[in-house]
């Protein structure tokens, strides 16, 4: 058993504030030696910059355990695969009972999804450079299947089994609720689809060759159309989802394409032999695959212009399943974005072209804007969180991009490049966890009262008061307030964005840097809008029946709901245990020091960023510090608030100006808009319709019929366009049919001479 | 001259700013008033407003939620939270790390937001409208606020106002570029939005149509109006104090003790003296805007704001 | 017999052949277009014979044959019955200028001389214009279908199309297999079958020609 080194003069003291006492006498070990059970310090003492005063900076704290061996960690990816088919194969209970089928695949599924979280946990706090090697059997002759799960992978699998988790606790009990006398089949089919989905999401994470990536990224599509087109909505689910598999498809053509020419060249499918085959390629060549994978993969996650099929199939899903479509699966996009971009095109020693990140950065920022845009001016709640996962693609995208822009750049690029992609990757993490607590919490309304449209709601608060403030939690953290988990991302992405327009001069910086106030544009956007749905929907008074008669989410559907919230607080107010687990794949991906080294420096309660190297200090906050005193303000707030003595209170109706108050008093979620919708009409391009229904003279108004419409641009200007053409291209092509044979005779002629001329004449 | 302000002055700091806040909305009616030809109330009447309020009884509207009685609670604990991080009496970042000038703005969002939900709360259409127009301005406002900060974090290297203050610090009003001199001009387009003032919103009325930040107070009565109010002292010289720190750090310095302090508190007030004028010979000479031309006007921050940026970059 | 004789015969059959087609091709009326497509048949079963004494292929014989029965005098004689009992219009009716089919089927007749020149390994184990005239043969005969309207000058280019690959197979492999001779024959037949039954019937109910039908379209 190897001693510690006693802490004698020649070691800097570790941050004692708040630090255990096992923290001290840490030191600085090599990299990746697991016999010696530290878990590693990946820059040494001298690297790192020094802070003022008493303030030494000191490696990540060591967690104490110890490296987990690969047999164990095996076992427990075969326990999650194991989980996820038996509740796959849970849909054979179906023919005796439905809700067995139901409960078993969402119990299996949690089960998947704890098991998953152990196992990538694990590999997170273990060495960087590990990876953990999947045998499969061998299904096909022309290529051999393999996982691979690398600490990327298992970052991402970590996000996808925490969502897996809530919506496993969540999915029974809602399906109950929203769907109670649903055909044993259909049960059958939730339980299969999730599980499916779940595990082909996995699976394309892990995956070490091609062939599995594209086959598991086909059977993730399948699933999660299959629970898109599952509830029964009067045709409007089955073009979402023909749409969505539209639109899917043509980016899984791209991605095969950047894939098979990467084959091709390398005559094998597994990845190292891609990057081995990658190495060697030209620049132009190189570029036109980033951009044929960066198109099918932009495709899959939503970024403008691909994002069309988004508000529509999400919405369709069950809101469990929409909730893991929007927290989970758009980032497996965004992975293998990660994986194209930084492991198997990079080359080997140079910085990226440049044209990458600045298009990804661009791509990025008109999705954020635009997404939150078009999310103010929805009323349906799960059509406005499906455009929020839009905007928030495009601020992972801005993180991805920066990261892109200021990899292996010399001077401060390489620190920044990382902190950029600590704020992509924490933000994928906080997305997932917010996101999936909306969508849950919008699915607990739904469930409750079968009205999607915010404005038949309201009241609910006071009805269902737990969904209600987990709603109010969520909408906090996506509006990136602190001191939740929004923030920490956004804020760093700012450092990077800041840190990175000192670096670049010219008109590069000036790009970098408008992307800042872009961000904080969305930002304050999301707030309106998240002002708006909570407000609308939970505030004021019931506005239909519905909504004055209903009642709390049963318990499992809190449950998961919590499990969520929970983890956005925990995000957000301890940030440095969470970048402590990104330590692996930020170093593993940028060949770098790890995020912790970059933003931890100072200890886990502190983030802190150093952009410049002129001695400077570096900017540094603590989330936990600001938590604390927001606890503490609170307290003597709400003492001040009571009153230094007892003072009367009581109830009167609402003020509205002397007349009896009724729910038509209430703002609606249209007027809200309003002032916004008018302020970007540009963009906006509203149509709105008045029709005033006089009786007898022209100033009396029986009725007063208001119609407005928000275009989406992009559907507009491109999609509509792109429809219009080759409709007009159809039409001109059916005018050619005469009906008769001899003209088909003609065609077929005239095919057959182009065809023999093509490829008979050159073969000399 | 970069010191360290320990946790007990970052406090002292933070309570100072809530203790004069009302004294700085005193001075501005007052001023308002002189230059309007009228006597005016006393500068201390903001003092006896809320001690009139904290005294009183509450009337809740009966369709609020829960969420009701504790918003007054967050949004004075969000406010003066942001008023820690605010440097008065000395330059220097805090001893212990607490948040910059990003986590502000962040907190004061919050506030803003639990304000606008706040005000939806009790239904009607008073709150909603006030709502409705608050959260259109904020990400108006906000955007270019952010390029005032980084236009001068840029310079600075770090975006915490302590360190960029004292790094300021060393930097006369001579010594500024003109990146400076437009991103100032920014900040003083953008006073009256954050502060809720003429030509954005008028503070003194009460009639609905006219208020944005007064009408999501309308529900709030008794202790919690008397919390919200200080909580809108609070922010607006809290804003005064962002102010300060970007562009008039002169005067905090490192000199022990009492001495150093009570220097830094008489340039501090000066500072503030200088913007509460500013403020109140604009809300003199102009008149309130319209809601949808309130987007051009601060179309002007924006483009002076971006200039700077560009200014600063290139 | 050489295989230089048999070479030279090929050839001249060949030319004849060509022949035949142009004839099908500037025919004004059907029976004589039915005439030179029977001449065709005729010909193509005389090839057949030629090779079957050459190379002492069994099948041969029966093809050379089969073809004889079927197609140099059943078929045109069930098509002659057609003709002559439904009393269909007399004259060839194009749809673009006999002169144009002409230019057409010289282009085509060049094009196939141009091909087969560049198939490859193909080239090497046939010798002579055998290929090239079998591809413009079945060309010609596509082209004749494309470019006539009333349904029998049609069958009469389906025909033709395939005394063309009937050529073409046999010179290039030296016959067929039996069973692909005895289903395309049995194709063919089916087809004239087919279609002179809806003529007839057609002809008798609506008393228009099976071409000027035309509703049928997207």
């Amino acid at each position: 058993m190897p001693k510690l080194p006693r802490p004698g003069a020649e070691q800097n003291r570790c941050a004692q504030y708040n630090a255990p006492d096992r923290l001290r006498g840490c030191t600085s070990s090599e990299r990746g030696n697991p016999n010696r059970g530290f878990r590693t310090a990946f820059i040494t003492r001298s690297e790192l910059p020094a802070g003022p005063g008493r303030w030494r900076t000191c490696p990540p704290p060591d967690v104490g355990v110890s490296a987990p061996s690969q047999e164990l960690l095996l076992a427990g990816v075969l326990l999650m695969s194991a989980c996820y088919g038996i509740g796959a194969l849970s849909c054979l209970l179906a023919p005796w009972s439905g809700r067995l089928a139901l409960g078993v695949g969402h119990l299996a599924a949690l089960a998947g999804g704890l098991a998953g979280l152990g196992v990538s946990v694990a590999i997170l706090l273990g060495d960087p450079g590990q990876t953990l090697a999947v045998p499969l059997p061998d299904l096909f002759p022309f290529a051999r299947l393999s996982l691979v799960v690398d600490s990327l992978a298992a970052f991402f699998v970590l996000v996808i089994s925490l969502v897996a988790i809530a919506a496993a606790l969540y999915g029974p009990a809602y399906l109950r609720a929203h769907s109670p006398d649903a055909a044993p089949a259909r049960q059958a089919a939730q339980a299969l689809g999730l599980n499916v989905f779940i595990a082909c999401m996995v699976f394309v994470c892990c995956a070490g060759d091609a062939l599995t990536f594209l086959l598991c990224w086909e059977g993730m599509t399948l699933a999660s159309y299959l629970l898109v087109v599952s509830e029964d909505r009067h045709g409007e689910n089955a073009h979402a989802g023909l749409l969505y598999m539209v639109m899917t498809h043509g980016g899984t053509a791209l991605l095969l394409v950047a894939f098979l020419s990467l084959t091709e060249r390398a005559g094998a499918f597994d990845f190292t032999a891609l990057r081995a085959a990658a190495g060697n390629l030209d620049g132009v060549t190189r570029t036109t695959l980033f951009f044929l994978a960066f198109g099918g993969f932009a495709a899959k996650a939503g970024a403008i212009p691909l994002h069309v099929w988004l508000p529509r199939a999400h919405p369709a899903a069950p809101s469990h399943v929409s909730a893991l479509m929007s927290g989970v699966m758009l980032k497996v996009a965004i992975y293998g974005m990660l994986r194209f971009g930084f492991d198997l095109l990079a080359p080997a020693a140079a910085p990226l072209p440049s044209s990458w990140g600045w298009t990804v950065l661009f791509v990025g920022t008109i999705s954020a804007v635009l997404g939150v845009l078009y999310a103010l001016q929805q009323h349906d709640l799960k059509r406005l969180l499906a455009f929020h996962s839009v905007e928030n693609i495009g601020i992972i995208l801005i993180g991805v991009g920066l990261a892109m822009i200021l990899w292996r750049r010399e001077g401060a690029g390489g620190a920044l490049a990382t902190v950029a992609l600590t704020a992509a990757l924490l933000h994928i993490a906080n997305h997932a966890a917010f996101k999936g607590l909306l969508f849950l919490a919008a699915g607990s309304v739904l469930a409750r009262t079968h009205v999607r449209n915010m404005e038949d709601l309201g009241g609910l608060a006071r009805r269902m008061p737990w969904t209600a403030g987990l709603f109010l939690l969520g909408a906090v953290a996506i509006s990136a307030l602190p001191p939740l988990n929004g923030f920490v991302s956004e804020w760093l992405t700012f450092q990077a964005l800041l840190g990175g327009a000192g670096h670049f001069h010219g008109p590069a910086g000036l790009g970098i840097v408008f992307s800042a106030p872009m961000l904080a544009l969305t930002g304050g956007l999301a707030a309106a809008c998240f002002a708006k749905a909570f407000g609308v929907t939970f505030l004021g008074r019931a506005r239909t029946p519905e909504a004055e008669h209903a009642t709390e989410a049963p318990p499992s559907m809190i449950a998961g709901m919590v499990w969520l919230a929970v983890l956005c607080v925990a995000l957000g107010v301890a940030p440095g245990y969470a970048i402590r687990l990104l330590d692996a794949p930020t170093a593993a991906l940028l060949q770098g020091p790890g995020a912790s080294a970059v933003v931890t420096a100072r200890g886990p309660l502190v983030l802190s960023t150093a952009l410049t190297t002129s001695g400077m200090d570096a900017t540094a906050i603590s989330m936990t510090m600001m938590a604390a005193l927001l606890i503490a303000l609170t307290g003597v707030a709400w003492v001040l608030r009571r009153g230094l003595r007892r003072a009367s209170q009581r109830s009167a109706p609402t003020w509205t100006c002397g007349m009896s108050p009724t729910a038509r008093f209430d703002y609606t979620a249209t007027a809200f808009a309003k002032p916004l919708r008018l302020v970007f009409a540009a963009l906006y391009r509203p149509r709105r319709e008045v029709i005033r229904e006089t009786a007898g003279t022209p100033y009396v108004f029986r009725r007063i019929h208001y119609a407005g419409e928000v275009v989406d641009l992009a559907e507009t200007q491109i999609y509509h366009r792109v429809q219009r053409g080759i409709t007009a291209l159809s039409r001109s092509i059916r005018a050619r049919s005469t009906g008769r044979i001899y003209g088909y005779i003609g065609f077929v002629l005239g095919a057959l001479f182009v065809t023999l001329l093509l490829f008979g004449v050159g073969q000399r | 001259m970069t010191g360290e302000r320990p946790l007990g002055l970052v406090l002292l700091e933070m309570i100072l700013l809530v203790l004069i806040g009302p004294l700085v909305t005193g001075v501005i009616q007052k001023l308002k008033a002189r230059l309007q030809c009228r006597a005016g109330a006393d500068i201390l009447q903001p003092y006896r407003d809320l001690a009139k309020l904290f005294r009183k009884g509450t009337v809740q509207a009966d369709t609020t939620s829960g969420f009701f009685r504790s918003i007054p609670v967050l949004v004075l604990a969000a406010t003066v939270a942001a008023g820690a991080l605010v440097p008065v009496l000395r330059a220097g970042p805090p001893a212990f790390p607490l948040g910059d000038a990003l986590m502000l703005l962040g907190l004061l969002a919050l506030a803003r937001f639990l304000t606008a939900v706040g005000a939806l709360d009790a239904g009607g259409a008073f709150g909603g409208m006030g709502a409705s127009r608050e959260m259109t301005i904020a990400p108006l406002v906000e955007p270019v606020l952010m390029m005032v900060v980084f236009s001068t974090a840029m310079a600075a290297g770090t975006t915490e106002l302590g360190a960029l203050a004292a790094h300021r610090g060393t930097s006369w009003i001579f010594a500024w570029r003109a990146a400076d001199f437009l991103a100032f001009a920014a900040l003083l387009v953008l006073l009256p939005a954050e502060t809720g003032r003429i030509p954005v919103d008028n503070p003194d009325t009460h009639l609905e149509l006219t208020m944005l930040h007064e009408g999501m107070l309308l529900e709030h009565s008794g202790p919690g109006l008397g919390c919200m109010v200080l909580a809108s002292h609070t922010r607006q010289i809290v804003t005064l104090g962002l102010g300060a720190a970007l562009f008039f750090p002169i005067g905090p310095t490192d000199g022990p003790g009492v001495m150093g302090l009570a220097v830094g508190a008489g340039a501090f007030a000066g500072k503030i003296l200088a913007l509460v004028i500013y403020l109140a010979l604009v809300e003199s000479s102009y008149a309130k805007l319209r809601l949808f031309r309130v987007p051009q006007y601060l179309g002007v921050g924006f483009v002076c704001a971006l200039t700077a940026l560009a200014l600063r970059i290139l | 017999m050489s295989a230089d004789t048999v070479q030279s015969i090929i050839d001249d059959l060949g030319a004849l052949l060509l022949f035949t087609m142009i004839l099908i091709i500037a025919a004004s009326q059907i029976s004589r277009a039915i005439y030179a497509v029977a001449a065709q048949s005729l010909l193509i079963a005389i090839a057949a014979g030629v090779l079957a004494k050459a190379t002492g292929n069994v099948d041969l014989w029966v093809i050379a044959g089969v073809t004889l029965a079927v197609k140099a005098i059943a078929l045109p004689w069930v098509l002659h019955w057609v003709v002559w009992r439904m009393n269909v219009r007399r004259e060839v009716e194009p749809m673009i200028p006999v002169a144009a089919t002409l230019a057409l089927a010289v282009a085509v007749v060049v094009m196939s001389f141009h091909l087969s020149g560049s198939l490859g390994p193909v080239r090497q184990t046939i010798t002579g214009n055998a290929l090239p005239v079998g591809i413009a043969l079945t060309l010609l005969g596509v082209l004749v279908m494309a470019t006539r309207k009333t349904a029998l000058t049609q069958m009469v280019g389906l025909f033709a199309s395939e005394n063309g690959i009937f050529f073409t197979a046999m010179a290039v492999t030296q016959g067929m297999p039996f069973i692909i001779e005895i289903g395309v024959t049995l194709d063919v037949i089916l087809a004239a079958l087919v279609m002179t039954i809806m003529v007839l019937k057609v002809r008798s109910t609506v008393d228009a020609d099976i071409a000027d039908l035309d509703r049928l379209k997207g």
